[in-house]
């Protein structure tokens, strides 16, 4: 039979966010993926770089609407290297509160919209409300559902008080006994072992080879883990473990997210019962010593994120690049597809958890609130960023 | 039966075309319900069914570039012909007054044209999703048709009749061939399942892998029929179960007068035809989608051999004259 | 986990490719010339068990383009090889072939900033729309968006 070629995307149920793949495919077996993530590029880099210190954390936050607290902390954190802040210890501990929310509410829409894409409504609709009481809890901290804004330079921007955090720990029982569920639902339920395992399989070698990050990687028994390898927060002080597992594949994907799903509950936890005292934030000062470079590194929830930063003595940054999880997981994903089913794309796409916002880091505002009065961005915005609305994946 | 009005009425009105098209959409909104019910959701309101039905049919027609448009006006209207028509056969009150030797042959063959329809207008389509739909509509076509056609041919070997009111009134005097041939009913739910393209055999119409499958190029009123005829689809195979397994619409009682055994076959009817659907319901919510190929393993490894097996035992229990 | 090189290590495996520094306290950086990166790279993933890319990064200098490949390994140490290409013939052997990732950075790379990957399978578009004029990009420095310029996009003259 004659190779078909199959578009899936720009606009596709499967797809949460504007992405094309030309599937060619040989019957129901793809032969070959090429990827193509133009839709939804922002010009974030090229916008932060002509922004002060202070205003490129809430834009670094719509990086994805998902993990903003990830983007914004990888970022913080490497700026306050570089001016060689020391940040309170109850900071620390408030942003690694919100960054382990952060990520159990990232998992819980992964484990729904994976198990939307095999066709498994009911666990799609009961994790999504049971990312409610996240939601909740991240919005009784910060006020915002996402784009929480917790981060400022030099600290956080909003305490926890201790009524906020007793509330909280009566909530986490219920999530906890949910988490459990899922873990019972995801090993005994026909359909979705059907689906999830043997599928998309990627070997230990693979995954080293083809650079996976992130959940992906560490499905695969690669236990790369930043919060571990490069301790920064207070990973290195609190008890927590990197989850592995040996399968490799869909099936393992989901395990170790559930793993994480509750190795986060457990540091949220022990972060809130030992908040320690003290400022929540310091005096930063207003620019960053000239000719920095730091590698900034962060586990977000589908991987490791790597901001490069680069600042030049003034209090705006000379170069800041973005590496995202989802673009160091594409190249595992084409190397799983090919020769798998037709039917399994959704389900290998989704099992990396992309964020192509993230990847592609486009479109922020729409076109008609010209809000900000920087001329650059008026100029870019009048030039690049008409293109495309881009859909900020919430 | 003399009176010439009546065939009519019965055609069109109750417990015909009429009463089948409200009742069709009234399952169609118990099925949404219960599936929201248990997805922990709140569901549509009962009137849902028919408002997406009068603005589907309001909406504006879209024709694909390059597509034959008669024929694709006429296959939606050709499936809910076939299938309304089948619901003539299927006990509503009592007996089908048509009823006649060998109408679950009819039935059946009827029941399968909405699928074929599907096919056809996933080839026709030119579009690469609805022909890759169409293409496995046919596929499972393959796959269920067998072990569900065995399935129901097994309460009529049994019964020693074609006559689907004659399956109903032999269940009468005996039992209910759910308990006489447990397999068999299994096998017709699934294949039931399968035929209406419900989970986990939504397979053609796989929303996160090819868009709509056959329907992606349905709009407006063709849209609309199409979806009634999957609607009369299920009312006539749960009616269809709940006759050939589930003793059909026959009160244990007999009840006098006339009027009253026919609301009370109706009742028994509406009861009878709400568990098959509630079964249904829970299936679908209970499983997630499969894989063509899996499918194609399970229907024929393990489906087609239990209704294969299903009907040996009837044969067996035949020839041994257990029941009479 | 194995313990992190330390400078002495990677300065006897890599030091004939350029100068080695201690960048941060996990972090050892070394410049060289772009014709030695691909050696170093190979040279990096043997001697010092680089397994993984972590990211390429890029920063435009006005007069060059500065690319920095950070490789890291089970010691947890991330490499960074740094070298400096002109800016006005921005080019380099790619890496793909040795480092299967590295072919959608250098793509994302080609599409920002303009440097051309020699060798590699299809530095197609990534991350710029189809219909984005070429020759343009737009993460370098002395890149300004041209007003009577189409970016791509529907045509706002369209009638």
């Amino acid at each position: 039979m004659a190779h078909v070629v199959i578009p899936v995307g720009p606009q596709h149920p499967a797809l949460k966010e504007p992405v094309n793949f030309r599937v060619v495919a040989d019957g129901e077996k793809i032969v070959r993926l090429e990827i193509d993530l133009s839709y939804n590029h922002r010009g974030i880099e090229k916008a932060a770089e002509s922004r002060d210190f202070i205003r490129v954390l809430p834009l670094l936050e719509r990086v994805c609407g998902i993990c903003s607290h990830s983007h914004a902390t990888c970022f913080a954190k490497g700026i306050e290297e570089l001016m060689q802040l020391e940040i309170p210890q109850r900071a620390q501990y408030i942003r690694t509160i919100v960054a382990e929310l952060e990520r159990m509410h990232s998992h819980l829409l992964w484990l729904g919209v994976a198990a939307h894409e095999i066709g498994f409504n009911t666990l799609f609709m009961w994790t999504w409300r049971d990312r409610e009481t996240v939601q909740d809890i991240l919005e009784e901290i910060s006020g915002n559902r996402v784009n929480y804004n917790m981060n400022e330079i030099g600290g956080v921007r909003c305490d926890i008080s201790p009524e906020q955090a007793g509330s909280i720990l009566k909530r986490l029982p219920l999530l906890e006994e949910r988490i459990g569920e899922y873990v019972k639902m995801a090993k005994s339920q026909r359909t979705m072992l059907m689906r999830f395992c043997g599928v998309g399989k990627l070997s230990r070698a693979e995954i080293l080879r083809y650079g996976a990050v992130g959940p992906t990687a560490r499905a695969s028994g690669v236990d790369y883990d930043a919060r571990r390898d490069d301790p920064y927060l207070i990973y290195n002080t609190i008890p927590w473990n990197v989850v592995t597992d040996e399968d490799g594949d869909v099936f393992g994907r989901t395990k170790v997210r559930i793993g994480e799903l509750r190795e986060s509950l457990g540091m949220v936890r022990y972060c809130l019962e030992n908040l320690p005292g003290g400022p929540i934030r310091v005096q930063a000062p207003k620019t960053a010593p000239s000719g920095g470079e730091i590698l900034s590194r962060y586990e977000a929830p589908r991987g490791e994120l790597v901001h490069f930063i680069r600042t030049n003595g003034t209090d705006k940054v000379e170069r800041l690049d973005i590496r995202t999880p989802t673009l160091a997981n594409w190249t595992s994903v084409a190397a799983a597809l090919v020769d798998q089913n037709l039917a399994d794309i959704p389900v290998i796409v989704a099992a990396i958890d992309p964020c192509l916002s993230c990847t592609s880091r486009l479109v922020v505002a729409d076109r008609k609130s010209g809000k900000t009065g920087n001329i650059s961005w008026n100029e870019l915005r009048n030039g690049v960023c008409r293109i495309r609305p881009g859909s900020n994946r919430i | 039966m003399t009176d010439p009005l009546f065939p009519l009425l019965y055609i069109l009105v109750f417990p015909g075309f009429l009463f089948l098209l409200a009742y069709a959409l009234i399952l169609e909104y118990i099925d949404r319900w219960i599936t929201a019910r248990m997805q922990n959701r709140v569901g549509p309101p009962w009137f849902q069914p028919f408002a997406d039905l009068i603005k589907m049919l309001s909406k504006e027609v879209i024709d694909p570039a390059g597509i034959d448009r008669r024929l694709f006006d006429a296959a939606p209207l050709v499936a809910l012909a076939a299938v309304m028509t089948a619901f003539i056969y299927v006990p509503v009150i009592g007996s089908s007054p048509f009823a006649f030797e060998g109408d679950i042959v009819l039935v059946l063959y009827l029941l399968s044209i909405p699928t074929i329809i599907l096919f056809l207008l996933g080839w026709l389509s030119r579009n690469v999703y609805a022909a890759m739909g169409g293409i496995r509509t046919v596929t499972q076509l393959f796959i269920y048709e067998v072990p569900f056609f065995l399935a129901l041919l097994t309460p009529a070997l049994m019964a020693g009749s074609w006559s689907i009111s004659s399956i109903v009134a032999w269940q009468q005097q005996h039992l209910w061939c759910a308990i006489l041939q447990p397999i068999g009913f299994i096998v017709a739910l699934i294949g039931l399942q399968a035929k209406l393209e419900r989970p986990p055999f939504d397979i053609p119409e796989a929303e996160t892998e090819i868009v709509a499958g056959p329907w992606t190029e349905l709009t407006g009123r063709r849209l609309a029929i199409m979806h009634l005829a999957v609607d009369v689809s299920l009312v006539v195979g749960s009616g269809l179960v709940a006759a050939m397994f589930l003793g059909g619409p026959a009160f244990p009682w007999s009840v006098e007068p006339g009027w009253l055994a026919g609301l009370s076959g109706l009742i028994v009817f509406l009861v009878k035809t709400f568990c098959v659907l509630f079964l249904l319901s829970a299936i679908k919510v209970a499983t997630g989608r499969i894989r063509i190929d899996q499918l194609n393993d399970i229907g024929w490894k393990y489906i087609a051999t239990a209704a294969l097996v299903q009907v040996a035992l009837v044969l067996a229990i035949q020839s041994a004259r257990v029941i009479p | 986990m194995n313990k992190k090189l330390t400078l002495e290590e990677v300065t006897g495996k890599l030091g004939r490719f350029g100068t080695v520094e201690q960048a941060r306290f996990n972090r050892i950086r070394v410049s060289m010339e772009p014709d030695t990166i691909r050696d170093a790279i190979i040279a990096a993933q043997g001697d010092l068990a680089c397994e993984r890319l972590l990211a390429i990064s890029t920063a435009d200098n006005t007069e060059t383009l500065e690319l920095i490949y950070h490789l890291i390994g089970p010691h947890r140490t991330v490499i960074s090889l740094a070298t400096r290409l002109p800016s006005h013939l921005p080019k380099i052997r790619t890496i793909s072939d040795i480092l299967p990732p590295a072919g959608i950075y250098e793509r994302q790379i080609h599409d920002l900033f303009g440097i051309t990957f020699d060798g590699h399978p299809g530095l197609n578009r990534l991350m710029l729309n189809e219909d984005w004029p070429e020759g343009e990009y737009p993460l370098r420095k002395d890149w300004k968006p041209e007003p009577g310029r189409f970016y791509g996009g529907i045509r706002e003259d369209r009638s």
